[in-house]
């Protein structure tokens, strides 16, 4: 039996791993202490490497779907999730500036400014299915 | 003249094809912030604009620039997406 993951379930599998960051970062009281910096680099580089590929799953899972509103779906799914990470790490990046969380917060940053784009590039596509060029200039596709 | 039913455009297959490759090189890269992605959107842009500028335009004056850049983008994606299938 083949099981299906939809791009949902992903973020909703993912968003615990940036919960814990955070109850980690709050948690710590002595955030310049060697071992509570450790700690939090740990997560904080677990939940890098989920944004990277989650990122690249709804690249992929975008390149896959066939309706305009869908791919709009995934990506803006994938900034809200950038989103949280930005949330989560407003104040702890200033609490942990050298534990990984100022260049975690950038990468997050960039991440979803590119979502953005995808978005607003996918809502300028479905608005311009409204507009006819003449046949002809694309070649047809069978 | 194309070979696989598909029919030629003012823009060829052939010219589809390689805006297509760029397209999945940027649109869909695992690590957006690459410079591989990044030059390949600017190589995309470049050649869009270009051919605009040179063909469409000229000869389609009633088609603006943006119109043609979002059915170039719509264009490449069903390209793409024809592509994924003939490889399963």
């Amino acid at each position: 039996m083949k099981t299906c993951v939809s791009f949902e379930d992903l973020l909703r599998i993912n968003r615990p791993q940036v919960d814990y960051m955070q109850k980690i970062g709050e948690a710590i009281t002595d955030p310049n202490s060697l071992d509570a910096c450790e700690i939090f680099t740990k997560q904080v580089r677990i939940v890098e490497g989920l944004l990277i590929q989650t990122y690249g799953i709804a690249a992929e899972f975008s390149k896959r779907a066939t309706d305009l509103q869908e791919i709009a779906d995934i990506w803006s799914s994938m900034a809200m999730f950038c989103n949280v990470v930005l949330q989560t790490l407003s104040l702890l990046k200033d609490k942990f500036p050298y534990c990984g969380a100022p260049q975690l917060y950038d990468m997050a940053l960039d991440y979803k400014l590119e979502c953005d784009k995808r978005f607003r590039g996918v809502l300028e596509e479905v608005s311009c299915q409204r507009v006819e060029i003449p046949k002809g200039i694309l070649p047809e596709l069978s | 003249m194309s070979t696989s039913g598909d029919t030629e455009g003012d823009i060829t297959r052939a010219e589809l094809a390689e805006l297509a490759a760029l397209f999945d090189q940027f649109e869909f890269a695992f690590d957006p912030l690459s410079l591989a992605a990044r030059e390949a959107e600017s190589r995309f842009d470049d050649q869009v604009r270009s051919l605009f500028d040179q063909r469409i335009g000229p000869k389609y004056p009633e088609v603006d620039f943006t119109s043609f850049y979002c059915k170039v983008k719509s264009a490449c994606r069903a390209y793409l997406r024809k592509q994924l299938r003939s490889q399963r």
